[in-house]
């Protein structure tokens, strides 16, 4: 009863936003009008057929992509990346953002550098790990860990330091030990930022998944739009963009239900 | 007949040293801006074991500060502070606290919230689900275990966290302010509550508030505390039996005359200081 209540209380104040959480037609809206437009812009003959495929175009490319199953190879390996890279650089920023949180000394060590290294563009580190890593499996994995890192490491960081005071008092009172602070207190307050941080790092680690594979890559999203780029198939390069775009979309809708699951208390 | 069953007979228990608080020599200073400012001076305060004190002054009298040194969450300090003999150096499952606020944890229910403090506790497992209904039947929520802390109003939450401070059976419960965040005729419901709870519970209770009225229904004693530094200006003895009535004319008389000295003298000026000084409206 109590949820209910709340979900009045956030359509109030946030109207629109609710209901496009929820999917309606109105959020159709918008890529049907976009769909317009570049049929339209076809239709004026503005740019050549090869240079802007028309929709049908677009859509004939994917059906045969997917009929030869080649784009499922592409999307699967790139998962296959994302998750792999994710869960290590996730992992791991999990691991350093509450150590800098929790050791004031090692937030003096490692803090300005971080927040230094955090500023670089993941796409800048390419290059290098090209050099050292080459253009396989690894180098790829290691795009996805570094952008999962950052975010993560962040929300982490961030959300151990909003632990109210308050409740540490309330632990000492009742003389929990490090291991009961920890599993009772500290995680479960975490655990909604720990979740945002998830959410923004597996969106930005597929973003740059795919930049990278855009530069250099055998297969995979990006390798796949390269290559039709290097063809000149724009449907190719089209189709890439869509799939790419509603995989990401997906992610974060995943993501955002699991953050709205876990914290349900959080209604206060 | 008593209206409660359990209800002990007014003065202190036969239980020896069993809650007894001795305060003696307290100075408490803090660094502000690089200056040692003096909060509690020479606080000097011996509660009978079962005795209920209240202290009332203006803010900034140390009165929280106190508690937080009772308590043992602050322990730079200087002169004793011992409960029944043992000097006060950390917190303690003997001493429990109700603050302000109810600092429930918000993914727990109530029952979990309660449980949580018999966590380090040497009651057996098999007995906590009993004595965490116990409580929670004591402070009028039962029905109410599995529901969450946004589920309940302030004065339910506010029970509740007075159920999870008595849950581990303290010798002394020290309470800060912990109706104050409640609207006037809640307020006066848990003051009846808590009435009720402490001649059930039968243990030390040590009351901080704002409200010379609940300081004078509630306590055996009435500690009246100046600010700029804390001192203890004056104790009042109430000398009526538990349960009160509201409307007797000693507790009337006494809150007017708490009253007037709280707003008279040094007091009111200190009070004034305290005020937001507003340049085209300065107190004249």
């Amino acid at each position: 009863m109590a949820t209910r209540a709340f979900d009045y209380q956030i359509l109030a104040q946030t109207g629109r936003t609710f209901r496009l959480e929820r999917l309606p037609l109105s959020s159709f809206v918008a890529p049907l009008a976009l769909l317009a437009l570049w049929q339209l812009a076809c239709l004026t003959g503005l740019f050549p057929p090869q240079v802007l495929v028309p929709p049908s175009g677009v859509a004939k490319a994917l059906a045969d992509m997917t009929a030869s199953g080649e784009l499922q190879r592409h999307v699967g390996d790139s998962l296959q990346r994302l998750l792999i890279g994710f869960v290590i650089g996730a992992l791991a920023g999990m691991a350093f953002g509450a150590t800098i949180a929790l050791s004031q000394l090692a937030e003096a060590a490692f803090s300005p550098t971080f927040l230094t290294l955090w500023q670089v563009p993941v796409i800048a580190f390419v290059p290098m790990m090209v050099m050292f890593l080459g253009i396989d499996e690894p180098f790829k994995v290691a795009v996805v860990a570094i952008a999962s890192f950052f975010p993560m490491a962040l929300a982490t960081f961030d959300g151990i330091r909003g632990v109210p005071r308050n409740w540490f008092e309330v632990a000492k009172i009742y003389r929990l030990r490090l291991f009961q602070l920890i599993r009772r207190i500290l995680l479960p307050a975490t655990v909604p930022a720990i979740l945002t941080g998830l959410r923004i790092s597996l969106t930005r680690a597929w973003v740059v998944l795919v930049a990278a594979e855009l530069l250099a890559a055998d297969s995979g999203i990006g390798q796949m739009m390269e290559m039709g780029r290097q063809l000149f198939q724009i449907d190719v390069v089209l189709a890439g963009v869509i799939v790419s775009g509603l995989i990401g979309f997906l992610l974060d809708r995943g993501a955002r239900w699991i953050e709205s699951r876990a914290s349900r208390w959080r209604t206060a | 007949m008593s209206p409660y069953p359990h209800a002990r007979e007014d003065r202190p228990p036969t239980a020896a040293s069993r809650g007894a608080l001795t305060i003696s020599d307290l100075d408490k200073s803090f660094q502000i801006g690089g200056q040692a400012r003096r909060i509690l001076d020479n606080i000097n305060l011996d509660v009978r074991p079962g005795e209920f004190v209240s202290i009332v002054g203006a803010s900034g009298c140390g009165k929280s500060t106190l508690l937080r040194l009772i308590v043992g969450l602050d322990t730079d300090y200087s002169g004793e502070l011992r409960l029944d003999g043992e000097r006060i150096a950390t917190t303690s499952l003997d001493r429990g606290i109700v603050f302000q606020d109810h600092r429930l944890f918000p993914w727990m229910t109530l029952e979990q919230n309660i449980e949580l403090a018999l966590l380090n506790t040497d009651t057996p497992k098999a007995r906590r689900a009993r004595i965490v209904a116990d409580h929670i039947a004591l402070v009028n929520l039962t029905g109410f275990e599995k529901a969450y802390p946004h589920q309940l109003s302030g004065g339910m939450a506010q029970r509740a966290a007075i159920a999870r401070a008595l849950v581990t059976e303290p010798k002394l419960l020290l309470l800060d302010e912990p109706l104050g965040a409640l609207d006037a005729l809640t307020r006066v419901h848990v003051q009846n509550e808590l009435q009720r709870i402490w001649m059930t519970q039968r243990s030390t209770m040590v009351m901080v508030t704002h409200d010379v009225e609940e300081a004078l229904y509630l306590g055996d004693r009435v500690i009246v505390m100046s600010p700029n530094p804390g001192r203890i200006r004056h104790i009042v003895e109430v000398d009526l039996p538990h349960p009160r009535d509201r409307r007797s004319p000693l507790l009337h008389r006494l809150k007017d005359e708490i009253l007037a000295e709280l707003t008279s003298g040094a007091d009111a000026e200190e009070a004034r200081d305290n005020l937001v000084h507003l340049p085209s409206r300065e107190v004249r």
